[in-house]
């Protein structure tokens, strides 16, 4: 598997040598074999080129300790769909929400995707544009990840995807301000480096029951047949905040009831228990 | 009720401040004998009531309705701040609702729901919503996306890393399959199960069909035995499959008639609907009833007497001395 460094001159570098093109293949390892250039050497019309990569976002993707494997999935997935992420490690629970913002800006980064995980039970998802920018908390529930076995589709790592928001976002000002932080952060920049030049998946975000659903669709044909890839969420507003990770709360969701609201306590759960075993 | 002063907005504070005055002074009727809690005195009570903010009568603590915060001006502000205007190219955002559901109109289904909202708790509609919504957002880009020269079908030979391992991929297609063989064979394993009750069905219609056929025989032997008949055609069984079936029939016409008159005579006597008492006996329809009218009977004249006669009659007396005197 000979690795070769993709030209990033493109049609318009005149007078350079042309230089092979850079694959990661796969397990066959068979080298690409990609649209011919006009030279005898085997080019990719580059998609990136410098100069053309203006829209320069960066997410940073991490979390606090205690989650489970099902959140760690789901997070390695979305570092997985969006090339313009970056990691970090995990964030111990002692130090307060706006540690998260020097992070971010050590990483220059200008969005983040933190993940907070409570009582080993319930998952909370902070998104936030650092370091001004407004934030929203949300419960997360309904995980499922791009392992399972019933999400058949597959997409190009790193390809762009198209948004698809339903109506509603527009029709409440906390939506419509949410909406466009989602655009932001999961849109994959035009000729970011670690990008695909095509377009074959479609995130859907909708809000149905006051919550917002995420999917995730491989576009198989251009009749518009559609294959879900995963991962898929959805997410439970708890509130918007006018700064990253504090500040004024902008909008708070009356019809959020927290989950130790709505499950019942453990004492509660022995006594239940001890009754039934009398 | 916590007060942050980080989250509270100028406006609301002044409210906020008079509200927890009401609620204290509520608070302070409930617990009345509790001096240490009061914060305000007699005399500040005495004015709120005059004033009217107190009514008369048992004053119940009730719980202060949780504000939500909904600050709508600052979350435009907020928006028109953050927002970045860029060209579509940049953000491929499309919004629309979901794509006509040409399946389920067809088979005049589903009733959409008026103002378009799904429900969310029935998995396959909401599923199918969002796939519609997907299917709208992906046939209105591809024009679009041509238009700006961003291909959405790769290339044969354009050989790149995907989301999800060949290995993977691979896992999925064997489960698939597996489902398929699984669902195969249930239905195999069904179609054998009606078959073999089918078939039980059908055998015991053949017994009971052979059944019959031994006893029509036994009893045709036992006729044939008890000199009813002095025909042997029962023996040659199938032959007279016709021929007999007329028989049958015309044997089965008599066998309705036969009895079905004295049935008819009995049930109009003593069943439901038949004479009742203390009917008249010659009524104008029983008079102009002329159905028990039989020409034949009334017609022969003496037709059959002779022989009759004969078996009753016995001579009379001086015709009975001549043949004593003579014998």
């Amino acid at each position: 598997m000979s690795a070769f460094k993709r030209k990033r001159g493109g049609q318009g570098a005149v007078g350079k040598k042309a230089k092979k093109a850079k694959v990661v293949a796969d397990r066959d390892g068979a080298p690409s074999e990609t649209e011919q250039g006009t030279k005898n050497e085997v080019t990719v019309p580059a998609p990136v080129s410098s100069g053309k990569w203006t829209n320069k976002e960066r997410v940073l993707i991490f979390s606090s300790r205690g989650i489970n494997f099902r959140t760690r999935h789901l997070m390695q997935d979305l570092r997985t769909m969006m090339p313009h992420s970056k990691a970090d490690t995990k964030m111990d629970r002692k130090d307060k929400l706006f540690v998260v913002n020097e992070v971010c800006e050590i990483k220059n980064c200008n969005k983040c995707l933190f993940f907070e995980a409570k009582k080993k039970q319930d998952l909370y998802m902070w998104i936030a544009n650092s370091p001004h920018g407004p934030s929203a908390k949300f419960l997360v529930q309904n995980i499922h990840t791009l392992a399972e076995l019933k999400m058949t589709g597959n997409c190009l790592k790193g390809s762009r995807p198209l948004l698809s928001f339903d109506p509603k976002f527009d029709k409440e000002p906390q939506f419509a301000l949410l909406k466009e932080l989602f655009i932001q952060t999961f849109s994959t920049p035009h000729y970011h480096p670690k990008s695909q030049p095509f377009v074959d998946h479609v995130y859907t975000f909708t809000i149905a029951d006051n919550r917002i659903w995420f999917r995730n669709y491989q576009i198989i044909e251009e009749d518009a047949s559609l294959v879900e890839i995963g991962p898929r969420f959805v997410l439970n507003l708890i509130k918007v905040f006018q700064g990253s990770f504090g500040g004024p709360t902008l909008y708070e969701n009356p019809d959020f009831k927290s989950p130790n609201m709505v499950k019942p306590s453990s004492c509660l759960l022995k006594l239940y228990a001890w009754y039934f075993c009398k | 009720m916590v007060v942050d002063s980080g989250t509270m907005e100028p406006a609301e504070e002044q409210q906020q401040e008079q509200e927890e005055e009401e609620e204290e002074e509520e608070e302070m009727l409930g617990l009345d004998s509790e001096e240490e809690n009061s914060e305000m005195s007699d005399d500040e009570l005495q004015e709120a009531f005059a004033s009217g903010l107190l009514k008369p009568g048992m004053n119940v603590l009730v719980d202060q309705p949780k504000k939500h915060v909904n600050n709508v001006e600052g979350m435009k502000q907020c928006l028109a701040d953050f927002r970045k205007d860029l060209p579509w190219v940049e953000r491929l955002v499309l919004t629309n609702p979901p794509a006509e559901d040409v399946l389920s109109q067809a088979e005049g289904k589903v009733p959409k729901p008026a103002n378009g909202d799904v429900n969310a708790d029935d998995d396959f509609q909401r599923e199918m919503f969002f796939y519609r919504q997907a299917q709208a957002t992906v046939l209105e880009a591809l024009p679009l996306l041509s238009k700006h020269g961003i291909a959405t079908k790769r290339p044969e030979d354009y050989f790149a890393e995907m989301a999800k391992s060949d290995q993977h991929m691979q896992k999925i297609r064997k489960k698939l399959i597996s489902k398929q063989m699984i669902l195969e064979k249930s239905e195999k394993a069904k179609k054998l199960r009606e078959q073999r009750k089918f078939g039980k069905k059908v055998q015991v219609e053949v017994i009971q069909k052979r059944q019959k056929e031994k006893k029509a025989m036994m009893t045709a032997v036992k006729r044939y035995q008890k000199g009813m008949t002095d025909k042997l055609e029962f023996l040659e069984g199938d032959k007279k499959q016709p021929g007999k079936d007329s028989a049958q029939g015309s044997k089965k016409a008599a066998a309705k008639k036969g009895p079905n008159a004295k049935r008819k005579f009995k049930d109009q006597k003593f069943g439901f609907g038949g004479k009742k008492s203390g009917k008249k006996w010659n009524t104008k329809e029983s008079f102009n009833d002329v159905s028990s009218f039989r020409a034949k009977v009334a017609n022969a004249k003496g037709g059959k007497k002779g022989k009759g006669g004969k078996q009753n009659k016995r001579p009379g007396k001086s015709v009975r001395k001549k043949m004593k005197g003579r014998s």
